[in-house]
C-alpha cells in the first residue's frame, strides 16, 4: 500500500543561496548609505514604514518586537499642522483659516500627547533591549538541540528491525518515525499495512525519498508540539535520544509520551554507553551535551511514566531496543 | 473517483488565489482522467457583497460539473468593526463573537452543504479555510475531507472556533512549506496526512504583441504587478513607493498594475492601470517586464510569481510574506523589500544590473519548472486523494469543541 506522497521544494543549493545573500547584503549596505545621507527626510521614511506595516502579518517572519516598534516610532510624532488640501473650491482656504485659529490649542495638546508617546516608545525600546540581552544569555547557556546520531545497526536488516515491526504490526492510527532518514523504516511499516510517516531535521535525508512516502523535514520536538495530545498510535525513535542532556530528555519524554494515545506504544532504538565510548563512535559522541542512557535507565524512566517495558540488547551490547506500552492501556478493539 | 470541491466562488471571472487554485486543480483532475469532479459553490463573484450574479443551478465548465447556490446577503457594515475588534487578540475571541464573525463573513448559502452531504462523492475538498460553507460544512459531510487552507498570517487563522475546521480535516494540502509552518504554529495538525503541493503554471499563451505597446508606453522599461489591485494586496503602498521612487530617481521606468481594480486609484504619472487583461496580453506583458513586483504580505502561494519565472523574469516580493520570500530564498530567483529604502535600492540594482536580472530569472524558471509543472503536480495530487479515500473518514471533533478553547498564539521565533 502506498501512502500520500510528501514533497517539499528543496533548498536552493548552498552556492545559490550564498549568491542571493551576497546580493541582498549589497542592497542592505546601499540602504544604510542612503539612510545615513539623510536625503530622505526621517518623517517621510516613517510615514512610508507605517504604510508598509499597515498590512503586515500578525506573527510574521522573525516575530520580534522590532517591526511593531518601528510602527510605534513612526506614530510617535503627532503633527499639529493638519493638511489643508481639499477637493471643494475654497475648501483649502477655509481649512487653512481653521488651522491658523486653532493651532495654539492643537499644538498644546499634541505636545503633551507627543511627550507621552515618546515616553512609551522609550520604555518599549528598553524592554526590547532587556529581552534581547536575556535571550542572548539564554542562548549562550542553553544546550543546542541534540544532533541525529547514526548508530551502526540502523537500517533494513538490522537485528532489531523485525522486533520493532512485530511490535507495531496491526497498529491502528498514525505511527511516527524519527529520525526517519530516507524513509527506510517508514517504507517497511507502510508495506506492512501501518499508517506510518516520518520526520527528520536533516534536509538532505528527506529529499532522497520525496514523492513516495510521507516524510517531512522538521525538528521532532516542534513537530510533536504541533499536534494534539494522544494523536499518535506509536512513536519510533532511532538516533534521536543519545545526545540529549538530562533536562532535554525530561522535557522531550513528557512531550512525546503525551502525544501517544491510550494504547500508544513507544519503540526506541538507542546506542549504549559502551558504543558511545568506543574508538569508532562518531564525533557527535564527543560534541553532544548529553550521553546515552543504559537500557535499565530507560526501563526505570518509562516505568515511572506508567509504561510497561520490554527490552532487548543487541550483539555485544552496543545498542538496545526498548518497546513500551501504557500499563493502563484499554484492551484492543476486537 | 468522484471528488466534490467546496469553494465560496468559482469560475474564470473570480480573481482570488484560493478560488483560482480550486478551479485549476478541478480542471486538471478531470483532464488527467479517472476523476469525476463536481464543484459546490455560490452564484457570487464578489467576496464582499456576495451578490448573486451567476445563474443558480447546475452547469458544466471545462468538463467540471458546477452546482451554484444563491447567497443570502453580503457582508454588512457591522463586519468591519467586529473583524477589527477580534483582530486585536483573535486567540482570545469569545465563541459567540466568532460564530457571528463566520456568519457575517459569509457567504451564507442555504442548501450548499446539504448538497455536498448528499452528493455521494468519494472525497470532499474544502478550499480555503475561513468562509461560511467551509466552516459549517467540513465537520458535517460523511465522506473523507481534504482541507486546502490557503492560509496566510491573518487574525482569522487564530480564531478559536476555526480550530474545528482544521481538526475536522482528514488530510491537509498546503501551497508551500511556509504555509505548513504557519498553520502548524496555530493549530495542532502535524499528525494529519498532508502534502505540500502548490499550483501548476499553464504554458504561456503569448499574443505576439510587445508589452510596452499594450501599456501605451512604447519601448520604455516597466515593472509589473499582476493580480487584484486592492489596498490589502499592497497596491496602494506600491503606487506610493513607486511615485516617490520616480521623484527621486528620474528615468523612463514605468509601473504596470495589471488586474481587476477594487480600490480608488488617482491617476499617477508613470503608473499604468490596465484592469483585467486576457491571457495572451498577460503573457506578453510578463515577458517584456523588467521585473514583477509582488507587494502583498498576504499570499499563500502566488501564481503571479511563478508565471513571471516561467518567463524568466526576476521578482521582487514583500519581505514579510513568508511564502513568496520562501520561494525566492529556495529558488534564488528574486529579491525582497521590507521598507521604502530597500525597495528603492532593489529597483536601482535590478535596473542597473542586466546579468543579475538574467541570473535571477534563470534560477526562478528552473525552480518553477522543477516543482510546479502540471503533469507531475496533478499526479501527486491524484495519488494523495486516492490515499485519503483509502483511509476513509476519521472521527470528527465534538460539536463546538473549538469554542472557547484558545487557538495557539503565533509562536515567537528567534
Amino acid at each position: 500500500m502506498s501512502r500520500p506522497s510528501e514533497g517539499t521544494a528543496p533548498e536552493a543549493t548552498s552556492g545559490g543561496r550564498a549568491y542571493l545573500d551576497e546580493v541582498m547584503a549589497e542592497i542592505d549596505a546601499a540602504v544604510r548609505r542612503r539612510r545615513q545621507s539623510g536625503d530622505l527626510p526621517l518623517r517621510v521614511e516613517r510615514e512610508l514604514d507605517q504604510l508598509f506595516l499597515r498590512h503586515a502579518p500578525l506573527g510574521g517572519r522573525g516575530g520580534s518586537l522590532e517591526e511593531p516598534l518601528r510602527l510605534v516610532d513612526a506614530a510617535v510624532f503627532v503633527d499639529p499642522v493638519v493638511p489643508v488640501a481639499s477637493k471643494k473650491s475654497g475648501g483649502a482656504l477655509v481649512k487653512r483659516g481653521v488651522r491658523q485659529l486653532t493651532l495654539w490649542y492643537v499644538g498644546y495638546i499634541t505636545q503633551q500627547v507627543g511627550q507621552f508617546a515618546s515616553a512609551v516608545s522609550r520604555s518599549l525600546h528598553m524592554i526590547d533591549q532587556q529581552l534581547q540581552e536575556l535571550a542572548d544569555r539564554l542562548d549562550a547557556e542553553t544546550a543546542p538541540p541534540p544532533e541525529v546520531i547514526e548508530v551502526p545497526s540502523q537500517g533494513e536488516g538490522s537485528w532489531w528491525v523485525d522486533a520493532a515491526l512485530r511490535a507495531l504490526a496491526g497498529t491502528p492510527g498514525r505511527v511516527l518515525h524519527a529520525a526517519a532518514g530516507d524513509g527506510w523504516l517508514v517504507r517497511l511499516l507502510v508495506e506492512g499495512g501501518v499508517d506510518a510517516y516520518g520526520v527528520d531535521p536533516r534536509p538532505d535525508r528527506v529529499e532522497a525519498a520525496q514523492g513516495t512516502l510521507d516524510l517531512r523535514e522538521e525538528q521532532l520536538a516542534e513537530h510533536l508540539r504541533a499536534m494534539e495530545p494522544g494523536a499518535l498510535s506509536a512513536l519510533v525513535l532511532t538516533g534521536v535520544v543519545e545526545g540529549m542532556t538530562a533536562g532535554q530528555r525530561g522535557h522531550f519524554l513528557d512531550l512525546a509520551l503525551g502525544r501517544l494515545g491510550p494504547r500508544g506504544r513507544l519503540v526506541l532504538h538507542s546506542a549504549s554507553p559502551a558504543w558511545w565510548q568506543a574508538d569508532d563512535a562518531p564525533p557527535e559522541a564527543d560534541l553532544s551535551a548529553g550521553r546515552p542512557l543504559r537500557r535499565a535507565s530507560w526501563e526505570h524512566l518509562l516505568d515511572r511514566h506508567g509504561f510497561r517495558v520490554s527490552a532487548d540488547d543487541g550483539p555485544a551490547a552496543l545498542d538496545y531496543l526498548v518497546v513500551a506500552a501504557r500499563k493502563d492501556a484499554p484492551p484492543a478493539d476486537r | 473517483m468522484r471528488v466534490a470541491f467546496v469553494t465560496p466562488r468559482y469560475g474564470p471571472q473570480v480573481t482570488g488565489g484560493a478560488e483560482t487554485g480550486a478551479r485549476l486543480l478541478a480542471e486538471h483532475l478531470v483532464r488527467r482522467g479517472g476523476f469525476e469532479v463536481e464543484v459546490f459553490s455560490t452564484c457570487a463573484v464578489d467576496r464582499v457583497s456576495w451578490d448573486n450574479v451567476l445563474a443558480r443551478g447546475t452547469s458544466r465548465l471545462s468538463d467540471v460539473v458546477v452546482h451554484r447556490f444563491e447567497t443570502v446577503g453580503g457582508r454588512p457594515p457591522a463586519f468591519k468593526g467586529l473583524d477589527e475588534r477580534l483582530g486585536l487578540a483573535p486567540w482570545h475571541a469569545e465563541s459567540e463573537d466568532v460564530e457571528r464573525w463566520v456568519e457575517l463573513n459569509g457567504p451564507v448559502s442555504p442548501g450548499l452543504v446539504e448538497a455536498v452531504t448528499e452528493s455521494g462523492a468519494d472525497v470532499a475538498v474544502f478550499y480555503p479555510y475561513q468562509y461560511h460553507p467551509i466552516v459549517t460544512g467540513i465537520g458535517r459531510v460523511p465522506m473523507p475531507r481534504v482541507l486546502h487552507p490557503a492560509a496566510h498570517d491573518e487574525p482569522a487563522l487564530y480564531l478559536p472556533l476555526l480550530r474545528d475546521v482544521f481538526q475536522s480535516a482528514d488530510a491537509i494540502c498546503y501551497h508551500t512549506e511556509a504555509e505548513r509552518r504557519l498553520v502548524q504554529g496555530a493549530h495542532r495538525v502535524a499528525d494529519k496526512p498532508q502534502i505540500v503541493l502548490g499550483l501548476g503554471v499553464a504554458a504561456p499563451a503569448a499574443g505576439g504583441r510587445v508589452g510596452g505597446e499594450i501599456l501605451g508606453i512604447g519601448d520604455r522599461p516597466y515593472v509589473i504587478c499582476l493580480g487584484w489591485v486592492a489596498e490589502q494586496k499592497g497596491s496602494a503602498m506600491l503606487a506610493r513607493y513607486f511615485g516617490l521612487y520616480k521623484e527621486r530617481q528620474r528615468g523612463p521606468l514605468a509601473l504596470a498594475l495589471v488586474g481587476p481594480v477594487s480600490m480608488e486609484f488617482a491617476p499617477q504619472p508613470d503608473v499604468v492601470v490596465t484592469g483585467a487583461v486576457d491571457e495572451p496580453a498577460k503573457w506578453d506583458l510578463l515577458r517584456d517586464a523588467t521585473a514583477l513586483v509582488s507587494p502583498s504580505a498576504f499570499e499563500s502561494f502566488s501564481l503571479a510569481v511563478m508565471e513571471a519565472w516561467e518567463q524568466a523574469v526576476p521578482v521582487v516580493v514583500n519581505a514579510r510574506c513568508e511564502p513568496t520570500r520562501d520561494h525566492c530564498e529556495r529558488s534564488g530567483g528574486g529579491l525582497w523589500f521590507g521598507s521604502y529604502l530597500q525597495f528603492e535600492a532593489v529597483l536601482d540594482r535590478l535596473l542597473a544590473d542586466g546579468p543579475l536580472r538574467a541570473e535571477l530569472g534563470r534560477r526562478g524558471r528552473d525552480y518553477e519548472r522543477r516543482h510546479f509543472s502540471w503533469p507531475g503536480l496533478i499526479e501527486r495530487y491524484a495519488g494523495f486523494l486516492a490515499e485519503v479515500v483509502e483511509r476513509g473518514p476519521g472521527p470528527r471533533p465534538g460539536p463546538g469543541s473549538g469554542a472557547g478553547a484558545p487557538a495557539a498564539q503565533p509562536a515567537p521565533t528567534a
